[in-house]
């Protein structure tokens, strides 16, 4: 008896186990944002000169806008001026060739974080782009990817080695200008990821990137370019953390994706940055703009998240159906606790003909924490035969949360087939009784009867994510069943 | 110009009015009307910015002015023109261009202690009675068009059932607007008492040419009353239609309506509904597009207390150039333990121009619910044409009988016989397929 009430203790009192803090040297810029830091971090990444022009007609364009304010959320008012725009891990001018020179402690925390950086012992067939704070640091198989044409490194770098190819498709899918913190994004990202898989070809191994804010008082913002080219087809997954600071830090990313006829994209997230204490305090803020665009025919892009952590999420992955035949899919389960808010859905945009879409979306709400699907199906004239099935469904756990709902449905073609049906309810005190008389405790029921409920988004996840991905879900949750 | 001006014309045209609208000497009312003229003054009519009005733009109310009809300016009408709407077995109330006509109605018989008379000559008689339920269901602070009724509304109806009281025939209300230009700006109040038990049936027609309809309704039910409301639209093809029902429900009452909009250029039906502990509310709709007609439906339910049920079923039929809306909202507070809620919309159509936004919401703040929403947006299942054609019937008479299938569940759903018969006729009439057999009918 007493062991069970000690081991409900733990569970209650379970704290974010990626909360730790890597004491690195680290160079960060002092807060404050103008032309100049853009000039400043321009330089020290050496980009080219377009890029520099691109930032600053960006970082205009946002002094003009207004932070958005439609979304079912409460946020904090952010000082712009408060952030500091670059941190990275001090090193020697020369990027790390190899493991070798990177710093042991860094290369600790992703050990921590379970990251399977060093080769030996990654899991097989995984390649990682691992950012920490605004620098990328280190990329993972490398050459086993540039046999196979691959290009797969931090943006960063593509830049230098590969201007063209990015300058050809960077802003082409989510402008400098498209909201608030895009054109942030665009004025002041530091690192992230850029994929290039060129025609024809499958890539040999699934990509990953994690990110990581370690420095107090920073912004992360990440750029992610991915472009399949014609028949080509790569899965790319993504997963966060960040330390526990009792101050709300921002993460304001963006994601591209583009496809050309035939290619196809899933792009899995886990993400789990720190979602603050019991009482809100402290968190990240993520807001994040992710869009596929399928340009060419036959394309698929697929999104995939597991949304368990931050502050608050505000979060729209999107597709536009651009090609003939082209396939969107949303597949995202968002578990909310304590103070947590998270609006977050997608938007399908169908242009081509007899595109299709799904949407799946599992809201599971707990604590006082306030968890919103809103989504957009839009259906234009030329779309025939276009079609869409949602599914939303919203699990409510404990008597202070909120679930919501707030599809748009858009349909200007006739041919057109639109559904869309949510519901939102409780655990059943039926389900619970009936796991119970069998012997399994109350915890266990509701964590197996939550993951039945999610199982039509973890079934698409690639295997070493889903289990995470459980993992992730039992840890949310716990405390807020009694 | 003035920032006022800009936002809007209408303060200017309607000062002349307002010396003669009633209720002059009541001072609650001067004080609510004088916000409302504020209000409207400062804001004007609801630009698509707004988020309840996104999909539905009246700039063209504001750019026409509407003028308001003095009661001397009102149309003459013959009552056998109107006998085509109106249900012979009912009490009815006409009000022509916004005001309330005494030769037209016919309320013999109705017993004494219940109250239907007009909103002009209630603010005469009993104010006091009436100050319980003006603008409490709605604030001016809602939208524009609420502002504006309030601010300048030319009459209307109020009927009261006391408690316990059950009336054996559904009083008809008939809205007719009969000239060009006009704007007919009425209110009418529904106040039923404990387990008082009425229908009410809502017609509005009118003229050929443009004109604006505005009619706002408010209804309080007290514990076990018992409302049924029809809404039968079917405006002049160029008029302009904003219709509001705002409800209070009280314990264990019972709200249910039905909503048919059929005619007009630019419609808008707004239906609120507060629901407490273990009331009831059956919202049905159906909406036939044809030609440039644009008419959205927003409803919005807020569970506020527990036990509570909801359901929603709103269907569209959409051809030609028309546009359907449907918005639709559900809240479920905090202490709303209990609450079953069902929400559907249904959406056809028929040409490549027709267009369909719908926009169903959920916000739950309670954990012990059952809640669910459906929409669909399509086109007649060609499984279902396939059968049909394969028993012997031709592929336009499968695709007319089965649009006519889908819209004829809501005109099913009418319990009076003679309304029943009077909105099939008209949904016929205003088939969006020309040729529709009615043998098989």
């Amino acid at each position: 008896m007493s062991s069970s009430a000690q081991e409900i203790e733990n569970l209650i009192g379970h704290k974010y186990k990626e909360g730790f803090v890597t004491e690195l040297e680290v160079d960060t810029f002092p807060p404050g944002l103008d032309e100049q830091v853009i000039a400043k971090l321009s330089a020290i990444k050496g980009e080219p000169e377009f890029m520099l022009e691109y930032r600053l007609k960006a970082f205009r364009h946002w002094q003009t806008m207004k932070e958005p304010n439609w979304a079912q959320l409460n946020i904090e008012p952010i000082d712009y001026q408060a952030i500091s725009y670059y941190s990275a891990p001090k090193k020697d001018s020369d990027k790390p060739q190899s493991l070798d020179e990177i710093d042991p402690e860094l290369l600790e925390t992703y050990k921590k974080l379970g990251i399977p950086l060093d080769e030996q012992e990654r899991l097989a067939g995984v390649a990682v782009d691992a950012v920490f704070d605004s620098v990328s640091v280190a990329t993972t198989f490398k050459g086993k990817l540039k046999d196979a044409g691959v290009i797969f490194c931090p943006i960063s770098e593509a830049l230098q080695e590969y201007p063209e190819l990015v300058r050809q498709y960077l802003g082409t899918v989510v402008p400098s200008g498209d909201n608030f913190f895009a054109a942030l994004n665009a004025a002041v990202f530091t690192d992230g990821s850029f994929v290039y898989i060129p025609k024809g070809v499958r890539c040999p191994m699934e990509l990953s990137t994690y990110f990581r804010i370690n420095a107090a008082n920073t912004g992360q913002f990440e750029r992610t370019l991915i472009i399949a080219d014609e028949g080509s087809h790569v899965s790319y997954l993504e997963g966060c953390t960040a330390p526990m600071r009792d101050e709300n830090q921002l993460h304001a990313a963006v994601v591209e994706l583009i496809l050309m006829d035939d290619a196809e994209i899933k792009y899995s997230t886990v993400q789990n940055w720190y979602p603050g204490d019991e009482n809100g305090v402290g968190g990240i803020y993520n807001f994040v703009t992710k869009r596929a665009e399928c340009r060419g025919a036959n394309s698929k892009v697929s999104w995939t998240q597991v949304e368990t952590g931050s502050a608050i999420t505000w979060k729209y992955p999107s597709c536009v159906l651009l090609g003939d035949n082209s396939v969107g899919e949303f597949y995202s389960v968002a578990v909310t606790n304590n103070m947590q808010q998270a609006d977050t859905g997608t938007k399908m945009i169908h242009i081509g003909k007899n595109t299709r879409s799904t949407i799946i979306s599992k809201g599971i709400s707990a604590g006082r924490s306030q968890n919103t699907y809103r989504g957009l199906v839009k259906v234009g004239k030329g779309a025939t035969n276009a079609r869409n099935y949602t599914q939303c469904d919203s699990l409510l756990v404990g008597d202070q949360c909120g679930a919501h709902t707030f599809p748009y449905v858009e349909v200007k073609q006739p041919s057109a087939q639109v559904e869309h049906e949510a519901t939102t309810s409780k655990i059943s005190e039926d389900q619970l009784f009936f796991c119970q008389q069998r012997g399994i405790s109350a915890e266990d029921a509701v964590s197996m009867i939550v993951n039945g409920f999610c199982k039509s988004v973890f079934k698409e996840l690639p295997m070493e994510f889903a289990v995470e991905a459980q993992a992730l879900l039992g840890l949310s949750l716990e405390g807020s069943v009694g | 110009m003035s920032a006022e001006q800009i936002i809007s014309q209408y303060p200017a045209e309607y000062k002349k009015i307002a010396d003669a609208l009633p209720g002059q000497s009541i001072a609650w009312l001067a004080l609510l009307r004088q916000d409302s003229v504020q209000q409207f003054s400062a804001h004007g009519f609801p630009s698509l910015r707004e988020e309840e009005w996104r999909y539905t733009n009246v700039s063209a109310i504001e750019k026409k002015l509407f003028s308001p009809a003095s009661s001397s300016e009102i149309g003459a009408i013959e009552i056998d023109s109107l006998n085509q709407y109106l249900i012979q077995d009912a009490w009815s109330v006409v009000l022509v261009d916004g005001h309330f006509s005494a030769s037209l109605s016919k309320l013999d018989g109705i017993p004494e202690i219940v109250t239907v008379m007009s909103m002009s000559a209630a603010l005469e008689q009993c104010a006091d009675l009436l100050e319980k339920y003006f603008s409490q269901s709605v604030d001016s602070k809602e939208h524009g068009f609420v502002a504006f009724n309030t601010a300048w509304f030319s009459d209307g109806l109020f009927i009261h059932v006391p408690a316990k009281q059950v009336l054996a025939k559904p009083i008809q209300i008939l809205h007719v607007v009969t000239q060009a230009g006009f704007m007919a700006n009425t209110r009418d109040i529904i106040a039923l008492e404990e387990s008082a038990e009425v229908t009410v049936v809502e017609t509005f027609v009118g003229c050929d040419e443009a004109y604006c309809s505005a009619a706002i309704m408010e209804v309080s039910l007290a514990q076990n009353a018992d409302l049924t409301l029809y809404k039968l639209q079917m405006e002049g093809e160029k008029a302009y239609h904003f219709g509001g029902i705002y409800v209070k429900q009280d314990r264990d009452s019972r709200f249910t309506h039905h909503n048919f909009a059929f005619g007009g250029l630019l419609a808008r039906n707004d239906i609120h509904t507060d629901l407490g502990q273990a009331s009831e509310c059956d919202l049905n709709g159906l909406y036939l597009g044809v030609k440039r007609q644009h008419i959205d439906n927003h409803t919005r339910i807020n569970h506020l207390q527990p036990h509570a049920i909801s359901h929603e079923l709103y269907k569209g039929v959409l051809n030609q150039r028309a546009k359907g809306v449907f918005q639709g909202r559900v809240l479920v507070a905090e202490q709303a333990q209990k609450t079953d809620s069902m929400m559907n919309n249904r959406n056809l159509l028929l040409s490549d121009d027709a267009e369909a936004d719908t926009k169903p919401q959920l916000e739950i703040y309670a954990d012990d619910v059952k809640c669910a929403h459906g929409v669909t947006v399509g086109q007649l299942d060609e499984q279902s044409i396939f059968y049909l054609q394969s028993r012997c019937v031709d592929k336009q008479t499968a695709r007319n009988m089965l649009t006519f299938a889908f819209a004829n569940e809501m005109v099913e759903k009418i319990k009076l016989p003679e309304l029943h018969d009077m909105v099939l006729a008209q949904l016929l009439q205003r088939f969006p397929q020309a040729g529709i057999q009615q043998d098989w009918l």
